[in-house]
């Protein structure tokens, strides 16, 4: 499914995984949260690959999966060759060494009652990153550098006197001094002004291209994954609809979701104003949309026979491995 | 149409701090005419919320509105009793505040919601007749009847927004206040909310004032923007005019931040960070972070004045 040729052991690998919420004793009702997802991101070639969708889509399902925060119901994840579930407690941890955690709420990570250094601190003895004060000293200055903070303006500080961009590239700089070589960023800067984002979204891109690291970039904001990622897929109620080069996808999407999705993102422009009114039917918005076939038949405009009864699987619809799940493209 | 319905003239709002007074909005002026669609963009903390709780009065401790006047049809509310503004809320300007989807009653179902907000303002009507009606204004916002006797819980977030613009409108006000009010929407769903509002505030004949930090979703709704910067107006003009040509060096940094799904471009931020509202810093507020600032900026505080017909601009680069 990749079109970039690579035959080395995946940095990350991740085959079929489903995610079954609500499945347990008594318990009649379930709901699918991820549903069949496959992935595989390479070490030799550091990536950005957004993971989009709205809300219930399942994105951050997958980057809980990932985080091993909560166990898939089937499926495997495999880390550098390695099954996540299989490891001993040495693996583990160099795993959680290796990959690291940005999440939406850059209030939330912080305890108020610590300065911000208590972050630096608590990787660096937890990991063992520094002998001496100094050299911890060292590791935390150059870290904030690369994300453009001063030390002398920060360490110090207790996290309300900083503002949100602040403090998310302090989460930034605290997972690079464990020198990641996978960053699963979930959304990172929806809770950032747009004037501040800008600068967070470059960091990105900056660690990318000079430290090699690789993002998984959960979003639902189109237009910051087309900005900076170079792959992408988009979810909709936990399937993937579409996928492939991220310019390709939201340049010239193929399937009739990710049609609607791009085409409602608002343009900056009031001359260019939504192409026309669109309804969604009462039995949609109260969500008892048909679970059997596609996930988007009751929505579709070229909903067909077949689109009821089974959910289609992904067709090639372009270059650069450009694959859409919908049965136009059979 | 250009008749004004809502004037701000040098609306002073702080929040009083052991360390001193807060100044959300430091001496605004607006004008919003009748029938149209004004926005007020900015980024957090500039005061925008702020300026919208309190054209309805409901400005709480340790907040108080200082200074200036609020006139609506030539009544200045300032200037009301607590009772006379009690009567205006709902009936001559209602409020669809910040996350109100998420303020409904979870135990009481939405029709007995909407008949309370017609009951607490003044609305005269019997249970019977308010049915009638409310099942109406569920239909204005494209929900179905049954919507009247569901709770919450059962609607979808959209649909829950859907029952607040109802709510807002069930006295046809003359002006309607929306704070971000499709702000935790999905996009498609963000789409739907946005065109109802539009719909319903056309058919009322209503002008709305749509609070928000999303300037292109702004774009789709608005014909005049007032962009905001740490409690003061920088710039209001009509929203073809905004995108195409900003005036004010943060109203062009702004938009020069805005990501596109149409072309990829390098993402401009604004360098520094918005002031601390206790110390604001001297001249133009926004002097630090302006990449033309001037000596004078540093010192003086820029007019705010119509530089262009139509166009309002503070700052010093237009005199």
């Amino acid at each position: 499914m990749d079109a970039h040729v690579n035959t080395g052991t995946p940095l990350l690998e991740v085959r079929n995984l489903t995610k079954i919420f609500g499945r347990g004793i008594g318990r009649g009702h379930e709901t699918i949260a991820l549903q069949d997802f496959s992935l595989a991101l390479y070490d030799d070639q550091p990536m950005i690959t957004a993971i989009a969708g709205e809300s219930g889509s399942g994105k951050t399902t997958l980057a809980r999966l990932i985080l091993d925060f909560i166990q898939p119901t089937s499926g495997q994840i495999l880390w550098r060759g390695q099954n996540l579930h299989k490891m001993s407690k040495k693996e583990l941890m160099s795993y959680r060494h290796e990959c690291q955690a940005v999440f939406q709420d850059p209030y939330a990570a912080f305890n108020p009652f610590y300065r911000v250094d208590h972050i630096f601190h608590m990787a660096i003895t937890e990991f063992k990153l520094a002998r001496s004060r100094d050299e911890a000293e060292k590791i935390v200055d150059e870290a904030l550098e690369v994300v453009g903070l001063r030390p002398q303006e920060i360490l110090g500080k207790y996290p309300h006197q900083l503002s949100g961009g602040q403090r998310q590239r302090l989460i930034v700089a605290r997972a690079l001094l464990l020198k990641p070589r996978l960053i699963v960023a979930d959304e990172p800067v929806s809770m950032i002004d747009a004037s501040l984002r800008a600068m967070i979204l470059d960091i990105m891109l900056k660690l990318k291209d000079e430290f090699g690291i690789s993002f998984l970039y959960i979003t639902h904001d189109l237009s910051t994954a087309y900005q900076i990622s170079d792959r992408i897929f988009i979810l909709y109620e936990g399937s993937v609809t579409e996928t492939g080069d991220a310019t390709g996808v939201i340049g010239n999407p193929q399937h009739p979701y990710t049609q609607l999705l791009i085409g409602s993102v608002p343009t900056p422009d009031p001359t260019l104003k939504w192409a026309e009114d669109i309804e969604l039917s009462a039995d949609e918005e109260f969500g008892k949309g048909d679970k059997a076939g596609c996930r988007f038949y009751s929505r579709c405009p070229h909903s067909m026979e077949e689109c009821h009864l089974s959910p289609p699987q992904l067709y090639e619809v372009g270059e650069d491995g450009h694959y859409a799940s919908c049965y136009l493209y059979k | 149409m250009s008749e004004h319905v809502l004037k701000v003239e040098n609306l002073k709002v702080y929040y009083w701090t052991d360390r001193g007074p807060i100044k959300a909005v430091d001496g605004i002026d607006l004008e919003v005419r009748k029938g149209e669609r004004f926005g007020i963009v900015g980024e957090s903390g500039c005061g925008k919320s702020t300026t919208a709780m309190s054209l309805l009065r409901l400005i709480k401790q340790p907040g108080s509105i200082e200074q200036g006047r609020i006139v609506l049809d030539g009544d200045d509310l300032l200037q009301l009793d607590d009772e006379a503004m009690r009567a205006a809320r709902w009936s001559r300007i209602s409020l669809i505040p910040q996350g109100s989807m998420n303020s409904l009653n979870p135990v009481i179902k939405i029709g007995s919601q909407i008949t309370d907000a017609v009951v607490a303002h003044g609305g005269s009507v019997a249970r019977a007749d308010a049915k009638a009606r409310i099942t109406e204004l569920l239909g204005m916002v494209g929900l179905p009847a049954r919507v009247y006797n569901m709770y919450p819980h059962e609607l979808s977030g959209g649909m829950k927004q859907r029952v607040c613009i109802a709510m807002a409108i069930v006295l046809q006000p003359r002006v309607i206040i929306a704070d971000e009010p499709t702000s935790a929407l999905d996009v498609v769903v963000q789409r739907v909310v946005t065109q109802t509002l539009i719909k319903v505030q056309e058919s009322l004949g209503a002008s709305l004032v749509i609070i928000g930090h999303d300037m292109g979703l702004l774009a789709q709704l608005v014909d005049r923007l007032a962009v905001m910067y740490a409690g003061k107006v920088a710039e209001v003009s009509p929203a073809e005019e905004i995108y195409k040509d900003p005036l004010h060096p943060y109203t062009q940094l702004l938009i020069g931040s805005i990501p596109s799904v149409k072309e990829k471009k390098h993402l401009e931020g604004i360098p520094g960070l918005p002031p601390t509202l206790l110390e604001p810093p001297s001249g133009c507020i926004f002097h630090p972070r302006c990449p033309h600032a001037t000596e004078q900026c540093s010192t003086e505080v820029p007019e705010y004045r119509e530089v262009r017909p139509g166009r309002m601009v503070a700052c010093h680069l237009f005199n």
